[in-house]
Order: C-alpha cells, then sequence, then structure tokens
C-alpha cells in the first residue's frame, strides 16, 4: 500500500476544504486548533497501472498549512505526527508532498526518529525527489525543443542547483549533453562543490544567469520580495516551475516567455480521488505531484525502500529506473500544450 | 518535492530552529519555581493513579465477570502512584493534593455519575481512554526533561498504561453497535473537560518544559488512534476529536 502526505495551500484553503468534506468542527476552527489537531487519513483508492496491476493508497492529511511554518514546534510535529500516522496505518510507502519534505530536510528531522511510543522506519517514507528530478528533465527535454529551442546549443540555468533535485537535473542533463549549465544558489559552498563535482557548468548569480538561458529551472522556492525583469529575458525562454509552491506565472509572465508547472506528472486514467484538488492541479483527477507519483511507482514496482532519500544522493541509475517505470505504469510529463492558461499572460 | 535552498520559509526554519536549540535543555529540577509547579503537576499524577485504581475496582462491579482482570489493572495503578510519590520526595517536593483533588473533581463527578446509572460505555470511555489516553500521552511528552529518577519511573509507568488503554479499547470493539450512541454522547460531554484540565495546567508544565500543544496534539493522535481501533471511520473520529478543541 502507498502512501501520500499531504496538506492545504492556506489556511483559508484547509478551512474551505474541511467543509466541503463534512469536516465541519475543523472549518469553524481558528489557526491555533488546527496547530493542535493530529493528521487525518482523508481518503483511500485503488490505482491501476496501464499494465493491469492494481495497488490500494492513502491520503493523510498533516493538518499543516504553510501558516504554521513560523512556530517550529508545530510545524515538526505535524510532519512526525503524518508519518508515524501513515506508518501505523500499515502503509509500505508513503511520500512526503508539499512544505512535509521541506521541513522534513530543513529541520533536520532525520534526528527525531521516535514519535512519543512509536520509531518511525525510514525505510517506509521516500521524498520522491528522484522521480520530480526525472519528470522535470523529460519537461525540459520535451518542451525546450517544442519551442524551438536547441538544447544541444542552449544555456540552461538551474536555480537551486545544489540542493537535491537541483544537482541531479544538472547530472542529468551533463549526459544528455545541453549548451551549457548555469548554476544558481543562495549558498555559493556547495555550487563550488556541485562545479568541482560536474567538472562543467557556470556559477552565477540570479540576476546574471536568467538573462543569458534559454532554459531555467527553478527548483528553489520563490521568495516573495523576487521580482523578475522580464524585458531581460531571452524570447524563447523556458522556465520549469519545480519549486513549491508554484507561483512563477505570476512572476514570469511576458510574451515568449513560456512557464511550465514542474515536477507535475500526468496519470492515463481517471483516479477516483477527491483530495488533488487541494493541491490545485488542472485536472486533479490524473495530475499530481511527481514526488506523490513516485510513492505508486515504488509500489507497483514493489521496491519498499526509501527510494528517495537525504540529500544529494540521487543517482542517474535510480532517476533512469524510476523514469522508465513512470512511463511504463502510465504517467507522462505535463507538457506546455497540457496548461490551460498559456503563459502568454501579459505582463 | 521540489525544493529549498532560497525558500523564505526555510530561513524562517533555520532561525527558529536555533532559538529552540537554546531552550531545548532540561529545567533546573532544585529551583524553587520548579519545585512549586512539580508540587501542583505531581499531585495531579498520584491522584489520577488514585482515581484509576478507584474506579478500576468501581467498574469492576458493573462487569464482575471480568473483576479479575480489573482487580488487577487497578493493583497497577497503586504501584503507580507509590512511584509518583517516590518522584516528589526524591526532589523534596510535597505534592499539593487538596489542589489534584479539585482538579479531578468535574471528570470524577460525571464518572460517579455514570457508575450510579450503570453506564459501563461511559465509565470506561472517562477511565480506560480519555484519562489513559491522556496520561500517556503526558508521560511521553515528560519524560526527555524529568529528573533522571523519575524518568525511569515513568517509562515502567507508561508500559502499564498501554495495558489499560488496550483493555478499554478492546471492551467497547467488541461492543460497539450497542454503545456507540453512549460513546459519542460520552465523549461530547468529557473530552471538553479533559481540554479544560489541560489548561488549568499548563503554565505549570511549561515550567516543566512540555508544551500545552504537544500535550493536546499528542493526546488526540493517541485518543484518535483508539477510536480507529474500536471501529469509528475517519469522518467520525474527526468530529469525534474535534470536541476536544472547539465548544
Amino acid at each position: 500500500m502507498f502512501g501520500l502526505i499531504g496538506h492545504s495551500t492556506s489556511f483559508e484553503d484547509a478551512r474551505r476544504k474541511a467543509r466541503e468534506l463534512g469536516y465541519e468542527e475543523y472549518a469553524d476552527g481558528d489557526l491555533d486548533m488546527w496547530c493542535a489537531a493530529p493528521p487525518q487519513l482523508v481518503e483511500r483508492v485503488t490505482v491501476t497501472s496501464r499494465t493491469g496491476k492494481q495497488i490500494q493508497g492513502a491520503y493523510i492529511d498533516s493538518v499543516f498549512v504553510p501558516e504554521m511554518l513560523r512556530r517550529f514546534k508545530t510545524a515538526k510535529r505535524k510532519v512526525l505526527k503524518a508519518m508515524e500516522l501513515a506508518q501505523k496505518s500499515g502503509i509500505t510507502i508513503t511520500a512526503l508532498g508539499g512544505f512535509t519534505s521541506i521541513i522534513f530536510e530543513d529541520m533536520n528531522l532525520l534526528k527525531e526518529e521516535r514519535v512519543s511510543a512509536v520509531e518511525l522506519d525510514w525505510q517506509r517514507f521516500t521524498t520522491g525527489n528522484t522521480h520530480t528530478a526525472w519528470v522535470i528533465c523529460q519537461q525540459v527535454e520535451t518542451n525546450a525543443p517544442a519551442l524551438g529551442i536547441d538544447l544541444a546549443s542552449a544555456k540552461v540555468a538551474v536555480v537551486g542547483a545544489s540542493g537535491d533535485i537541483g544537482s541531479a537535473v544538472c547530472r542529468y542533463l551533463q549526459r544528455r549533453g545541453i549548451g551549457e549549465l548555469l548554476l544558481v544558489a543562495r549558498r555559493p559552498q556547495p555550487l563550488i562543490e556541485l562545479q568541482a563535482n560536474l567538472g562543467e557548468g557556470r556559477i552565477l548569480g540570479l540576476e546574471e544567469a536568467l538573462p543569458e538561458a534559454d532554459v531555467v529551472v527553478w527548483v528553489a522556492s520563490l521568495p516573495q520580495s523576487l521580482q523578475i525583469d522580464t524585458s531581460s529575458l531571452k524570447k524563447p525562454c523556458l522556465m520549469i516551475d519545480g519549486g513549491y509552491p508554484k507561483n512563477l506565472d505570476s512572476k514570469a509572465a511576458a510574451e515568449g516567455v513560456h512557464v511550465l508547472k514542474g515536477g507535475i506528472v500526468e496519470f492515463w486514467q481517471d483516479i477516483g480521488w477527491q483530495m488533488m484538488e487541494v493541491a490545485e492541479m488542472a485536472k486533479p483527477q490524473r495530475q499530481m505531484f511527481a514526488c506523490f507519483a513516485e510513492a505508486m511507482l515504488l509500489d507497483f514496482e514493489e521496491l519498499y525502500t526509501n527510494f528517495s532519500w537525504g540529500r544529494n544522493n540521487i543517482s542517474l541509475e535510480a532517476m533512469d529506473r524510476i523514469g522508465e517505470a513512470s512511463l511504463r505504469h502510465g504517467f507522462r510529463a505535463l507538457a506546455l500544450s497540457d496548461q490551460a492558461t498559456p503563459a502568454l499572460a501579459t505582463a | 518535492m521540489a525544493i529549498l535552498e532560497a525558500t523564505p520559509a526555510s530561513a524562517e526554519l533555520e532561525t527558529s530552529e536555533s532559538q529552540s536549540a537554546d531552550a531545548a535543555g532540561l529545567p533546573d529540577f532544585s529551583s524553587a519555581a520548579y519545585k512549586d509547579a512539580y508540587s501542583r503537576i505531581n499531585a495531579i499524577v498520584i491522584e489520577g493513579e488514585q482515581e484509576a485504581h478507584d474506579n478500576y475496582i468501581a467498574i469492576s462491579s458493573l462487569i464482575p465477570e471480568q473483576a479479575e482482570e480489573l482487580t488487577k489493572l487497578a493493583r497497577m495503578e497503586l504501584k503507580h502512584k507509590k512511584g509518583f510519590t517516590a518522584c516528589a520526595n526524591n526532589l523534596g517536593v510535597v505534592a499539593d493534593m487538596p489542589f489534584a483533588k479539585e482538579f479531578f473533581a468535574p471528570l470524577h463527578g460525571n464518572f460517579q455519575t455514570a457508575l450510579a446509572e450503570g453506564k459501563i460505555t461511559t465509565c470506561l470511555l472517562i477511565q480506560a481512554i480519555l484519562i489513559e489516553a491522556f496520561a500517556i500521552s503526558a508521560y511521553h511528552i515528560y519524560i526527555p526533561v524529568a529528573d533522571p529518577f523519575a524518568r525511569k519511573i515513568t517509562e515502567g509507568v507508561v508500559k502499564d498504561e498501554y495495558t489499560h488503554l488496550n483493555y478499554g479499547q478492546e471492551w467497547l470493539k467488541a461492543n460497539l453497535e450497542t454503545v456507540r450512541e453512549e460513546l459519542e454522547q460520552a465523549n461530547r460531554a468529557n473530552l471538553p473537560l479533559v481540554r479544560r484540565m489541560l489548561e488549568q495546567v499548563a503554565g505549570d508544565a511549561a515550567v516543566l518544559h512540555m508544551d500545552k500543544e504537544d500535550l493536546m496534539a499528542d493526546f488526540l493522535s493517541s485518543y484518535q488512534e483508539v477510536l480507529l481501533e474500536i471501529g469509528f471511520s475517519g469522518r467520525e473520529i474527526a468530529k469525534l476529536a474535534a470536541a476536544a478543541l472547539v465548544g
């Protein structure tokens, strides 16, 4: 059985969703109430692969909302409690979605395997980052040529290059062969190490990298204050919004700038679930975060292990393996042509 | 999922982490403030164990065929009481028993009313589920910040309390169809009391480095888990548990 741990995109949204699902008491509760509320296993689903194989899964809402990010202890507890619920519910492989994996990594929760009486078994969890990285690479490979960008000579900027997903994307694109890798991240030291490790790539500040790039892969979330001078960007420019939350389309809207939601996959048929609606997918019955899909893939493949775990452990072999499984079981990466609202909106 | 390095969220997280690391040390067990708070928290625990003993004996009068099992549980509670009394002595603290009696009065009253009416379900919910689930959560949160003597004792107690929680859980599970309505009613009447009791001692608990929100969240997780075992659906459980958070 696979599991997905997710959360609502805002407190307001969470309350609305609670009302829709019939959790009236929660819909009326204030943020303090939500902070103390335990995680909920809200939905069970059966998913059928294109191969015909069927698996069962569950969606666990961590009852975390981004408004709780400032409450360190609360955020930490929300993630660990949701993982505890997944484990106690007998779920074999669970993906951490949205902020839950960010909290897990940034707060170094690996140190905290003891949640009350339960010892968490890390083998049962995955960040889903391997699949996310693979999907983002597919999105670059498919959509750049569609815009007339020749990857063999294109400059691809990876923003957040030294992170778990970013570094995997760099390695994958390096193997594929592109014009030049532009490496961007907040902290210089990991970037220098990445560059040494790759043996190529140019380290640049964000503002220097953007005007040079034909393709920009964003795997760092964007500060609210970030402003992009769209007039200085190349046209066409493909931007893959692989961060969380996905808010690049509002910052980089301009003619010739094509923003694609990154790390999103579409399944070959509808899944009878309600929960993806909270993730604001265009087609919630089929589309989902690639990290969630990774849990399904691991279940389909009966690979009961923490496939993606820790930082910078994603190998090309693992990406190939999960990618191959992804195609076989009926997932495909979201493309520009899928997006209901073209990124050509006026600036 | 994607993300990271430059997120404003993670910047905030780092800040709060360092703050919390400073505060993560153990309390000063010898300070007057600690002893003062401990005199009430410890009294609650001692009184709680005594009431648990009395309640299991009382419940055995309603389920005579299980009197032996219940008497065994009751005896364990007295053993716990002795252990916690030793914890106070070890710190040179005198437990404030009058405070504890008053603290338990509303829940005690509800239990006695249910007992007089022969309501097994309500009695079990109050004692074997609510009180036990709360005790387990509180002990778990207490253990990492307890003095070494009390830590050892509390660790031993927690193991026993699971047996008690399990007893109530199994009985209610076996009888769910006939007890459902009474259980819901008892939940509504008593869960808000648990929250009020927690709020009443939140300040003292904080002196012991036990966070009110942690206590509530942990309690609700255990409680939800028991309700799930008993056989309620996810949505029913959320509704039942919400009684602790609103109203």
